[in-house]
Parts: structure tokens; C-alpha cells; sequence
């Protein structure tokens, strides 16, 4: 009997193995595809029947890529003065990259700090008006971008944001998921530790530094990712704020490739490439902190 | 959970706690209330106007909300929306807790290469998702087709995205290969933490591997699930560059989302008023949804 | 409290990865501070009156001779639509260098559009409050669209009496708004044709039903010729693409060639595309085997898939798409462009006109550096030959045979004398041609002909009585 149930189970185990592997090859696909189309030749590409392999390797698609246009690789305007300082021309590419890269970065930063703070006092501290502040969170906590899209653009006219990487950002560290989840996170520190920090005289940023953020520092992770991938892929507020070649993104890039040059799939797919390998090279090394979180957390669970 | 002597709370205590509240929520209200509550508020403004490029905006009060729920375009948006959120929202978490359940006790490298390749076409972005899938989708020469007819299994060639009947079914194919990534992670992580000690102890009861499962584990991954679930829909919520690259809403609007159909009323029809009054209406569901949600999560 | 510790256990991990993945990506991209576009170095106020100072009358007309003193310094942006290899960077770069060498003060900043996007793109930069100084496009955008909404500049000063005896009548009255203002100075135009795949064609014995010398054909020859490519074995013909607008002239232009309807009436102020002609012409495409109304495809899309074979003909052609597409190695077969179907042999085709527009953007150092950008692009004897050149399409006004020689624009030249009735100037253009591929996609999906075509012309009906 418990021989069978064994069987089943094994059984059970290996076909859903074996599924799972198919699943994976086709969730591998696109990317498989993309890398290597960007090597063929454009008569492979647009060959009717699909070539599983390239029959020849070539970089035609990347000079291409990468001799379309230029850019600064960095600028930087001294505020209200019209000096501006711009690095070394490289293909236009590369700047998106570096743009996507620092939008990213900056978004999550911003909104780590941010969130961190507010969902701290949120879940800790008994003010006026708390309840309506958190139901406004609640609220507005999943809605789309493209609801405010008129008015976020005016905004950010008025401003004179728009058209600037700052357009994309101020929106993703307004967006109040961030507070919601730091807010159920900090809900767990113990009220007795921020009752002894505070006999021990500590200021309430004190309390906060040394006490609360420590044991909230998980959640922070979690939401840095969340916050890095969701703005990475946040193709709607650039589509909307950006227009200047220089100030694009890759996905943003590579969108346009694909616009205007429908003819020319080997370029998009070396454009896509280039978007894809960088956040993959990164994912990668994620994969060995993946692993060490996990036995951290086995030890301490 | 924490300490609640709100009525016991003095007066200055209160005004203390106060403005420290605000002291920590400053930098983040600045933000929320500066792009997306005030652009809210004047979204709300401008719909009860005839609003477009360069005039000054016509006040016509609920006009655009009568039109609204005339037009069936906008009702045939709202019902893709739901569809796409009612279907993908619960087979992505039933997927991805399936093959977590799967590959989580798989020998170290393999689950990690699992992990990794259903986590790839989140990293990969939408945009060059995107590219590879149209052509995978292509009518006539598209990999779909091209295996579908050659191993017999459909006649001849089905146009994906440009049939009514095909097309939504496949961004929401898409949008599930772009989602899956994380919640699988996630539940990965979340099965390694299961307390072992109360999994042996209901395997030496006799509880078979099915009930282990339901009884113990799904208890314990509860809090993963929920997270997983948020995500999820605002994820869902979030599916416009798909359309917007693969099929414009078309054919027929049968791809159309409300969030689609307002950047189509407001930078191709020029409608911004109306674009605002629709957003209004996906801004009120929505709330409404996300307060359920919440206070589902409260309750467990 | 246990659950929350599971939680957060589970997401410590992601944490960990995030942060440290960011921290090493973090140290290349500081300061990668994007800038709000070119700063005017001194904000002049723009007149009030649209028009600039009589003085500058006599500047546009000069001949580049002395005008570069007179230039005030100016950074400009220009926005391009790919008409021709004017979307292209290194063509345009050696353009730009032949005006600064005049005009060294003048900074022209060009980005580059599509036709997918770039009306999004322009009009977002609208709302944005960065509209682009300069934009090369045609009337139905530049006139009937923005020219219409009261944001481009009256270019009178460039349309002097000269300009005026110059350039063709059919392209001046299109250059021109409701109001009679003159948004746009016209630089070069087309007319857009079909092709086939001759090989195919020769093959499918297909080639007897046109006329190969004159690129004509009877509707009724048409149908016999599709129907032998089609049984040749070449199952898709042609496509009815309508995922979007790109290269919707190529579906107008089929519809109405084929029984002789009309997209607008004479005077330009109405749709009439539901015309007993064109309901008949909709009905017969639906009915034919070989051609499809693809709704995952747009203009470009069946460009590429007629250079790969897919296709036997293209509905979205013109000289410069075989150009580029020959210039790419994309085609390995023989191209015979052709004129659209119609039942008399004599094709109405659609034309394209390209040329300038100035986006009033409040400051009049700028637009006057536009307009000496425009008068040296497509007045300065040299240089508009070049600038035409750049286009691959023929000049708005007698400039001599330029492309003397050149065998594939003689080919095309013959195309010319076909040009119909330039109609996109109508009211609400930008809200019709929405509708119109809207409705193909309709029909495309089994909906009435009849109904569609009278639902697309209530609605752009409507658009057009809006814009008036």
C-alpha cells in the first residue's frame, strides 16, 4: 500500500518534471530566438520557413545597430545656468541603456526610502487623519498609469519635466503600492523594542534607524525588485514622456526599431538582445543570493 | 498587533505622534499627492468637459459619462479588461504554485534552472517579448502555423492577432509567460520554508501527500499567496504595451482594454475629456477591488 | 505573527538579489540626468500677430546669397517622418551639414518618426509643451490636422508670389488650409502605386492581363489575374492590411480605383466612401480568393512581406520603397510596379506631398530659424535638387530632369500623370482614417459591407462637421 502510493506519487512527479521541461523550453524560446536571430543573416530571418540554427553567424545586425545614430553617454545640466556637460558620442544604444539602467535604479531607491518611511508611520504611529491617508493607499494602489495620462502629461509639461528621465521616475515612487507593502511589514515590529529605545532617550528617527528598519530590511528587498523589474519594463510612462533620441530607454529604443524599421528584423532582434542580456546578466547573479536567502532563511525559520 | 491606547492617548501624545507621522510620510505624500492624487483630481475635472488639443475645454457636465456607457467599444474594453484580469490573475498563481510545488525539492541546480527559465521573459521586457511574438504569431509564416500545419493539427493558417476570436486569447497567453516569473520565486522560497517538523509529523499520522499539501503547507504559504495575488492584478492591470505593440486593440476592438481605449481616445481621436472620464470609471472599480482585496488580506 | 515572518523570509531573498545586482550596475549610469530639451538662450516673446516683419519677406526669397549675418543663432529641433532617406540619419546629417555651412549659427536637432508612433509621438510632445520646431510631413497632418487645431505657424512670408508661380497648383491648394492660411511649404511628392511580383505573375501566365508598358490594368483583368495566381498555388495575393494606419493610402486607393467611387466629395468637406462604387469595390475584395483583410498587419508589415514572397502584390508602394528595399538586398525577384485596377484603365492614384511645417512654439528667433531651415532646403537652387534627391520622390515645382539616368525613377516617373484628387485635407482626417482602418477590420471580420461603410462615414462625417 504505502509501496503504491509511493508509485503514484513518483509517477505523479516525473510526468509533471516532464512537462514542466517542455513548458520551460517554450518559456526559453523567445529569448533563444531573439539572440539568435540577431546573428543571422537577414535572408535567414525572413525565410519562410523558420531556421532552427543560423547556417551562418554575423554581426551585420549590431554595426548596424550600433553606427544608427549617436548620443552623449552622459549629460549633465548645472541647474539654472546653461551650462551643460556631455561625455564622449557613443551609439545611441548604449545611452539607452545607461538611461534605462539609472531609471531604474534611481526609481527604486527613491521609492525603498521613501516607502520604507511612510509605511513605518503608517503601521506605527497613531496620527490624525491615518485612516484616510491609508484608504487613499488602498485605493490607489493598483490603478493603471494610463488613468491619469492626460493630466500627468500636462503636469509634467508645467513642470518642464517632460521629455526628461525624472517624468518617468516621480510617477513609479508616487505609486503607493510601495507604502501599502511596508506598512503590512512594519505592522511586525514589536511595539516593546520602540518602547525601550525610547527610554533609552532615542529620537523618534533614531527609533526608527535603529530599531524598526533593521527588522523591516526584508520587505525593503522585496520591494526593490518588485519596484527595479516593474520600472524597467515600464513601457507606457516612457512611451508617454520621452521623444528625444538621447533621452530614450532601451524598451523604448527598441520599440521605435521595430516602428521603423518593420523590414529590418535582424536589427530589432540584436536591439532586443541588447535590452535582454544585461538585466539577464544581472538576474544571473541574483540566482547565487536567491539560494544563499534561502538557506538564511532555513536556518533562522 | 501593536500596542492600540489610542483612547488613552493624551493630548500631546497625539500631537506629538502626529507630526512625526507626517515627518515620516512627508517624502512619500509629496509624491503620491503630487503625481498621482493631484493628477487624479484634475482627471476628475476634465471629465465633465468636451476637452481636446489646443481649445479651451467645454464644460458639458455628465455628458461624457452618458456617452460612455452608450459606447460599446468602451463596454466591449471593460468586459476584455475583466477577462483578461479574471483569467490570468487565478492561472497564474495556480500555475506558478503547481510547478513550484513541482521543482521546489528537485536537486539544487535543477530547480534553480527551472526557476531561472520561467523567470526569463519577466527580465527579457514586454517590448522584446513582444517582437518574438508577433512573428511567432504571424499568419503566414509564423511558427505557430508553420508547426500547427505541418503536424496536421490545424488545417490551414489561423491569423492569431488579426481573428476576433484568437486575438485576446493571445495576449493573455503572452501576458502569462510575463508573469509567471515572480510568483514562481516566490512560492519556490515560500515551500523551503515550510515548517518540515509539522509536514513529518502529519506524514507519520498517516495524511496522504495530497492533504500534507492542502492542510499544512497551503496554511503556511498563505501570506505568499495573497502578496502573489496583489501583484498579480496590478500586473494585469498593467498590460498595455502588449497590445499597444502586438495588435492596437484591433481587430475589430477585440483586443481593447480601458486601458488601451484611453490613450486611443486621447492621442488618436483627441478625445481628452472623454479619455478622462473613462479613466475615472476603471479608477472607481478598481478602488473598489483593491479595498476587497485589502480587506480580504485583513481578515486572514 | 508566524505568517508574517514566512513572508518576510520569502522575501528577504528577492531582497538580497535585488540589491546587490543594482548596487554593481549602479556606478556606470550616475548622472545620467536627462535634460529638458535645448533651453532658448533668450526667450523672445512671439508676436502677436503670426506673421513675422515685413523685412523677412525679402529674405525668403533671396537665394542663400548674404542671409547667414542675418541669421540670428537659433537651436532648432526637426521632426522627421521617413519620407524616403529623410529618415534616415546619415542622409539627413550631410543635409544638415550643407545648411550650416551657410547658416553655421542655426543648430537643427532631428528626430526621427515612424508612421506607426510618430503621430502619437508629436502629439504627446504637444501636450507636452515640446512640440518640435520643424516637422516634415504631409497636409493631411500638417495642414488638416495641426494646421487645423491652430498650432502651426502661417508660412505667407515663404509663399511669396514667386514660390506662388512655381510650385504646381494641385500641390499649392493642398498646402493650404480651410482658412486659406498656407501651413505647409511643400518640398516633394509621389503617387503611391501597387506592385506585383512579376516572377510569380509569369509564372501564374498572369501577365497577359496587364498592360506592362503603361502600369495599368481593367478591374475586371484584376480579378482574372488574381484569380491565376491563386490557382497558380500562390494561395495569399494580396493582403487588405488594416491593423493600422500605416499605409492606409494603399487600401483608399485600391477601394476607390477599382469601380471609380470617391473618398471625399469635390469640394473636400464630406466623406463619400459609402458610395454604391466603393461598397461594390469592398464586397468583390471580400469575395476574392486570394486576398485577405488582414487585421495583424499594417502597411509596412505587407511591404516586408511582399520583398519575402509571402505576397504577390503590394497595395502600399512608391518608388523609394523599392528603392530602399533593393538598396537592403531585400528582394530577389522581379518588381513591376503597377497602377491600381480601375474599370476604364484610368487609375486615380493617391498622392503623397511632403514638405515643412512650423509648430508655433511661441518663440520667434526659432521660427524664423525654421523658416530660413525651410527656404534653404527647399528654395536654394542646389540644394533643393539635393533635398528632393534625399526623398526619392519628384519635386513640387520644375527643377529639370534630376533624376536623369536613373533607370528605377524613370520606371516610376511614367506614375506621375496619374495622380488623382489630393483629398486628405478634409476635416477631422486624423479621426476618419482611425475609423477607416477600423472599419476594414470590420468587414474583415465578417461584418455587413454595407453597414460598416455607412457607420465609418457617420463618424467621420462627424469629425469633419467638428473640425469646421
Amino acid at each position: 500500500m504505502k509501496q503504491k502510493q509511493f508509485n503514484r506519487s513518483a509517477c505523479y512527479k516525473i510526468i509533471s518534471v516532464i512537462i514542466i521541461a517542455i513548458l520551460a523550453f517554450t518559456f526559453a524560446f523567445p529569448l533563444y530566438w531573439i539572440i539568435i536571430g540577431s546573428f543571422k543573416t537577414s535572408a535567414a530571418i525572413n525565410s519562410t520557413t523558420p531556421q532552427w540554427w543560423p547556417q551562418e553567424w554575423v554581426l551585420d545586425n549590431y554595426r548596424k545597430l550600433f553606427s544608427r545614430q549617436v548620443a552623449a553617454l552622459w549629460e549633465i545640466n548645472i541647474p539654472f545656468t546653461n551650462i551643460s556637460l556631455a561625455g564622449p558620442d557613443v551609439p545611441a544604444a548604449i545611452r539607452w541603456l545607461l538611461n534605462t539602467v539609472f531609471m531604474a535604479v534611481v526609481a527604486m531607491l527613491l521609492t525603498c526610502i521613501t516607502s520604507a518611511m511612510a509605511g513605518y508611520a503608517l503601521a506605527k504611529k497613531r496620527f490624525i487623519g491615518r485612516t484616510v491617508v491609508f484608504s487613499l493607499i488602498v485605493c490607489a494602489m493598483a490603478l493603471p498609469k494610463q488613468v491619469i495620462l492626460v493630466p500627468l502629461l500636462r503636469e509634467m509639461a508645467s513642470l518642464e519635466l517632460y521629455n526628461t528621465i525624472w517624468a518617468v521616475i516621480f510617477p513609479i515612487v508616487g505609486w503607493p503600492f510601495g507604502v501599502f507593502l511596508m506598512k503590512q511589514f512594519s505592522e511586525g515590529i514589536p511595539g516593546e523594542m520602540m518602547e525601550a529605545a525610547k527610554i533609552d532617550g532615542a529620537n523618534e528617527w533614531k527609533t526608527f534607524y535603529t530599531i524598526a528598519l533593521p527588522l523591516i530590511k526584508p520587505g525593503i528587498g522585496a520591494l526593490a525588485i518588485f519596484t527595479f523589474i516593474n520600472s524597467w519594463n515600464d513601457y507606457f510612462m516612457q512611451l508617454i514622456m520621452l521623444t528625444s533620441t538621447k533621452n530614450l530607454t532601451i524598451s523604448l529604443g527598441i520599440a521605435k526599431l521595430q516602428a521603423e524599421n518593420a523590414t529590418d528584423f535582424g536589427l530589432i532582434m540584436a536591439g532586443a538582445s541588447l535590452a535582454a542580456i544585461p538585466i539577464i546578466a544581472i538576474f544571473l547573479i541574483f540566482q547565487k543570493y536567491f539560494t544563499k536567502g534561502i538557506t538564511m532563511g532555513a536556518v533562522k525559520g | 498587533m501593536a500596542k492600540n491606547s489610542g483612547s488613552s492617548m493624551s493630548k500631546a501624545l497625539v500631537r506629538r505622534e502626529t507630526i512625526a507621522g507626517y515627518a515620516f510620510m512627508l517624502p512619500s505624500l509629496l509624491f503620491f499627492l503630487g503625481f498621482v492624487i493631484y493628477p487624479m483630481v484634475q482627471c476628475v475635472f476634465t471629465s465633465f468637459f468636451d476637452a481636446t488639443m489646443n481649445r479651451e475645454d467645454i464644460f458639458i457636465g455628465f455628458a461624457n459619462y452618458v456617452e460612455l456607457f452608450q459606447d460599446k467599444v468602451f463596454l466591449g474594453a471593460l468586459k476584455n479588461t475583466v477577462i483578461i484580469v479574471v483569467v490570468s490573475v487565478p492561472v497564474t498563481c495556480i500555475f506558478s504554485l503547481w510547478v513550484s510545488s513541482v521543482i521546489y525539492d528537485l536537486a539544487g541546480p535543477a530547480c534553480s534552472a527551472f526557476r531561472c527559465i520561467f523567470y526569463l521573459p519577466v527580465v527579457t521586457g514586454s517590448v522584446a517579448v513582444a517582437v518574438v511574438w508577433k512573428w511567432m504569431f504571424n499568419n503566414y509564416y509564423g511558427i505557430f502555423n508553420y508547426i500547427g500545419t505541418s503536424t496536421g493539427l490545424i488545417e490551414k493558417n489561423i491569423n492569431w492577432l488579426g481573428d476576433e476570436k484568437f486575438a485576446l486569447g493571445c495576449i493573455i497567453l503572452i501576458l502569462l509567460t510575463t508573469s509567471v516569473g515572480q510568483p514562481i520565486v516566490l512560492y519556490v522560497s515560500a515551500l523551503n520554508n515550510v515548517d518540515q517538523s509539522l509536514v513529518e509529523a502529519a506524514e507519520v499520522d498517516g495524511a496522504t501527500k495530497f492533504q500534507c499539501f492542502w492542510k499544512i503547507k497551503w496554511a503556511q504559504i498563505m501570506p505568499t499567496t495573497l502578496y502573489i495575488l496583489v501583484i498579480t492584478t496590478i500586473n494585469s492591470f498593467q498590460c498595455f504595451a502588449l497590445i499597444q505593440l502586438l495588435t492596437s486593440g484591433g481587430p475589430n476592438h477585440s483586443t481593447d482594454t480601458i486601458m488601451y481605449y484611453i490613450y486611443y481616445n486621447a492621442f488618436k481621436l483627441y478625445r481628452y475629456g472623454y479619455g478622462n472620464a473613462m479613466g475615472v470609471v476603471l479608477a472607481i472599480i478598481i478602488a473598489l477591488l483593491s479595498a476587497v482585496q485589502f480587506k480580504m488580506t485583513e481578515s486572514k | 505573527m508566524k505568517k508574517r515572518k514566512v513572508m518576510a523570509l520569502a522575501l528577504s531573498c528577492v531582497m538580497v538579489c535585488s540589491l546587490a545586482a543594482c548596487g554593481g550596475k549602479d556606478s556606470g549610469a550616475d548622472q545620467t540626468t536627462a535634460d529638458p530639451a535645448p533651453a532658448p538662450a533668450e526667450k523672445t516673446e512671439a508676436p502677436a500677430e503670426k506673421t513675422e516683419a515685413p523685412a523677412e519677406k525679402t529674405e525668403a526669397s533671396t537665394e542663400a546669397a548674404a542671409p547667414a549675418d542675418t541669421a540670428q543663432a537659433a537651436d532648432i529641433t526637426l521632426w522627421t517622418y521617413p519620407v524616403g532617406k529623410w529618415g534616415d540619419s546619415a542622409v539627413v546629417d550631410g543635409l544638415i551639414a550643407n545648411f550650416n555651412a551657410v547658416y553655421p549659427d542655426i543648430h537643427v536637432t532631428v528626430e526621427y518618426l515612424d508612421y506607426t508612433n510618430g503621430d502619437d509621438q508629436i502629439n504627446t510632445a504637444i501636450e507636452g509643451k515640446q512640440a518640435p520646431d520643424l516637422v516634415l510631413e504631409g497636409p493631411e497632418r500638417l495642414v488638416a490636422n495641426w494646421g487645423a487645431k491652430g498650432l502651426m505657424v502661417d508660412l505667407a512670408d515663404l509663399w511669396t508670389d514667386e514660390a506662388k508661380s512655381l510650385i504646381y497648383d494641385s500641390v499649392q491648394s493642398a498646402c493650404k488650409g480651410s482658412d486659406g492660411v498656407f501651413y505647409e511649404y511643400p518640398l516633394c511628392m509621389t503617387a503611391h502605386t501597387m506592385a506585383i511580383n512579376r516572377d510569380i505573375f509569369e509564372a501564374a501566365d498572369a501577365l497577359q492581363y496587364l498592360d506592362e508598358e503603361t502600369g495599368t490594368w481593367t478591374t475586371e483583368n484584376f480579378q482574372k489575374a488574381v484569380q491565376a495566381v491563386y490557382d497558380y498555388g500562390q494561395t495569399n495575393v494580396g493582403a487588405v492590411y488594416c491593423s493600422g494606419q500605416g499605409g492606409d493610402q494603399g487600401t483608399r486607393a485600391l477601394v476607390n480605383n477599382l469601380y471609380g467611387g470617391t473618398f471625399t466629395n469635390a469640394e473636400h468637406t464630406e466623406y463619400t466612401a459609402n458610395s454604391e462604387e466603393n461598397v461594390k469595390a469592398l464586397e468583390l475584395l471580400k469575395s476574392m480568393d486570394g486576398i485577405n483583410f488582414d487585421a495583424s498587419i499594417a502597411g509596412g508589415d505587407e511591404v516586408n512581406m511582399f520583398c519575402n514572397g509571402t505576397f504577390a502584390m503590394a497595395f502600399c508602394w512608391n518608388a523609394t520603397q523599392e528603392k530602399n528595399n533593393q538598396d537592403q538586398g531585400n528582394i530577389n525577384f522581379e518588381v513591376l510596379p503597377m497602377a491600381f485596377p480601375s474599370e476604364d484603365g484610368r487609375p486615380q492614384l493617391c498622392g503623397g506631398i511632403w514638405g515643412f511645417g512650423i509648430f508655433d512654439n511661441g518663440d520667434a528667433a526659432k521660427i524664423q530659424a525654421a523658416k530660413t531651415f525651410i527656404d534653404f532646403m527647399a528654395n536654394d537652387e542646389k540644394q533643393a535638387v539635393e533635398s528632393v534627391k534625399a526623398s526619392n520622390f519628384w519635386p513640387v515645382k520644375d527643377l529639370g530632369d534630376i533624376y536623369a539616368g536613373d533607370e528605377l525613377m524613370t520606371e516610376y516617373a511614367k506614375f506621375v500623370e496619374y495622380m488623382g484628387d489630393y483629398y486628405q485635407v478634409v476635416g477631422g482626417w486624423a479621426e476618419a482614417r482611425t475609423a477607416w482602418w477600423n472599419m476594414l477590420q470590420q468587414i474583415g471580420s465578417g461584418a455587413d459591407v454595407k453597414t460598416a461603410v455607412e457607420e465609418f462615414v457617420t463618424t467621420a462625417n462627424a469629425a469633419a462637421t467638428a473640425a469646421q
